[in-house]
């Protein structure tokens, strides 16, 4: 019992592995609930909300019509959601007796996270999806839109990883001479009784919903929180995964995501199938694009995207509070730029909805998935690798 | 947790967030003279890993084991 809570709780889990099941939990909650694992439609709602309360009448906005802004948070599914993984990152980092207040002593972090917060927001909202609904669980839905966001992301993030090497960006580290003492450490152990309280909390919620019958309000909980259990216990962060590429060479995280998207493509595709399904297909239009870079670059300045940010936020990284509200903010400033700025007649309305379903037929659809993702595989190690190059070659001179 | 260590440098990175601790240490490291010893504090969960891994990556290497104290890690990298 204690070498298993060891096991689990004493050390972060492989990514690898982490990403598989949240390839393969991804495609069951589509077969259960026709809707794809998303976390900034409910943002815009949120967004949509304050503005309600603050007397704003938001009911005639497009966009909001579009992600059907009705009822409060807790009757969507898609705010289960997003509740869920909060709470489910909480726990473990309860569990893991990993929570503190951490607070940045660069004080610029808090302008460059709320400033990237909102961009990411915006370009996220502008292309219809995160890293999840564009990406993770776009790519599965056989949607071209996430392709061209992948490509798209890339560029930004390219933009973004350039501008944090600039010395102005990144602040100079308090680097002494000697050593340093480090924190004195509690010996009484309380984080993990809470975590376990607020585990059966949420538990008991859950099975009180299915009870009430509201099935896809329950569901929406009880995936959260396995999402959210999976993206903190994983350190799953898809900012990292291009950006550390660019900066340091390093791969992992996007090697994992890759093979998780493959593994959540071929459980997508037999879910279609097993239970006749349709597949959530989005626009791909030049807004796709430009979303994309925004949100790319948007990420990177903020240390973190929409999904890394909740995790990040619940181990105590004071940071990712800004950031959370920069979110909020851009994929609303979003909303209303959609139609009362012409977003979306100049941007969205020349696009189309595409499934590569419908172009090439199931095996053509899941050939085409794996050879685009084996290209990406392909392009990240030889990314790394001459980032390394370079680096032995700087090294020697 | 005591090591007998005696570091040149400390890079102090409590409260900083990703990608900042890697991309500090890195460069202090690149800094420092051949032999010198530097000693990394940090408390970001993804630098518990990224840190470790990168340096050794970077052709660095580890005077002991991470050290694990509390909410945070101590790492002694050889420049």
């Amino acid at each position: 019992m204690k070498s298993a809570f060891r096991f689990l709780f004493q050390q972060y889990w492989n990514p690898y592995l982490v990403l598989a099941l949240a390839g393969v939990l991804s495609a069951l909650y589509f077969a259960l609930t026709h809707t794809v694992w998303a976390v900034t439609g409910e943002f815009t709602r949120l967004g949509g909300d304050l503005l309600l309360l603050l007397g704003v009448d938001v009911t005639g906005w497009q966009y909001f019509q579009l992600v059907k802004l009705q009822d409060a948070t807790w009757s969507r599914s898609d705010g289960w959601i997003v509740w869920g993984m909060f709470i489910g990152a909480l726990i473990m980092v309860l569990l893991s007796n990993s929570f503190k207040i951490r607070l940045p002593q660069q004080r610029r972090r808090y302008v460059q996270g709320f400033v990237g917060g909102i961009i990411a927001g915006f370009g996220a909202r502008m292309a219809l999806g995160c890293n999840l609904a564009a990406f993770f669980t776009g790519v599965p839905q056989f949607s071209l839109h996430s392709w061209i966001f992948i490509v798209a992301t890339g560029i930004g993030t390219f933009w973004g990883a350039k501008l944090t090497r600039q010395r102005w960006w990144k602040g100079r580290p308090s680097l002494m001479a000697g050593a340093a003492r480090p924190s004195k450490v509690k010996n009484r152990v309380v984080q993990p009784w809470v975590g376990g309280a607020l585990a059966i909390a949420w538990l008991l919620l859950v099975a009180g919903l299915f009870a009430a019958g509201y099935r896809m309000l329950a569901l929406g909980a009880l995936f959260g929180l396995a999402f959210g259990v999976l993206i903190e216990r994983g350190q799953i962060c898809f900012t990292s995964a291009f950006r550390d590429l660019f900066l340091v060479g390093r791969s992992l995280m996007a090697r994992a995501i890759i093979i998780g998207m493959a593994i959540s493509s071929v459980a997508t595709l037999l879910a279609i199938y097993a239970y006749d399904l349709t597949p959530v297909t989005q626009v791909a239009a030049p807004s796709t694009l430009v979303g994309g870079i925004l949100f790319g670059l948007g990420i990177v300045m903020a240390s973190g995207c929409e999904t890394g940010m909740m995790y990040r936020l619940m181990e105590g990284q004071v940071l990712f509070l800004p950031v959370f509200v920069g979110n909020i903010i851009g994929a609303t400033l979003l909303a209303y730029a959609w139609d009362h700025l012409g977003v979306y007649g100049m941007l969205v309305e020349p696009g189309a909805k595409v499934s590569l379903l419908e172009l090439a037929g199931p095996v053509g659809a899941l050939i085409a998935t794996l050879v685009m993702l084996g290209t990406l595989y392909a392009l990240t190690l030889h990314t790394e690798k001459r980032y390394h190059r370079n680096f032995a070659l700087k090294r020697t001179a | 947790m005591n090591t007998d260590l005696n570091p040149d440098f400390t890079l102090d990175l409590r409260g900083e967030s990703c990608p900042y601790p890697v991309i500090y240490t890195l460069e202090a490291l690149e800094g420092m003279n051949k032999g010198e010893l530097l000693q990394v504090i940090t408390d970001c969960p993804g630098s518990f890993r990224n840190v470790p891994e990168e340096a050794t990556a970077h052709g660095y290497r580890f005077a002991c084991d991470p050290v694990k104290n509390g909410q945070e890690f101590l790492f002694y990298i050889y420049a």
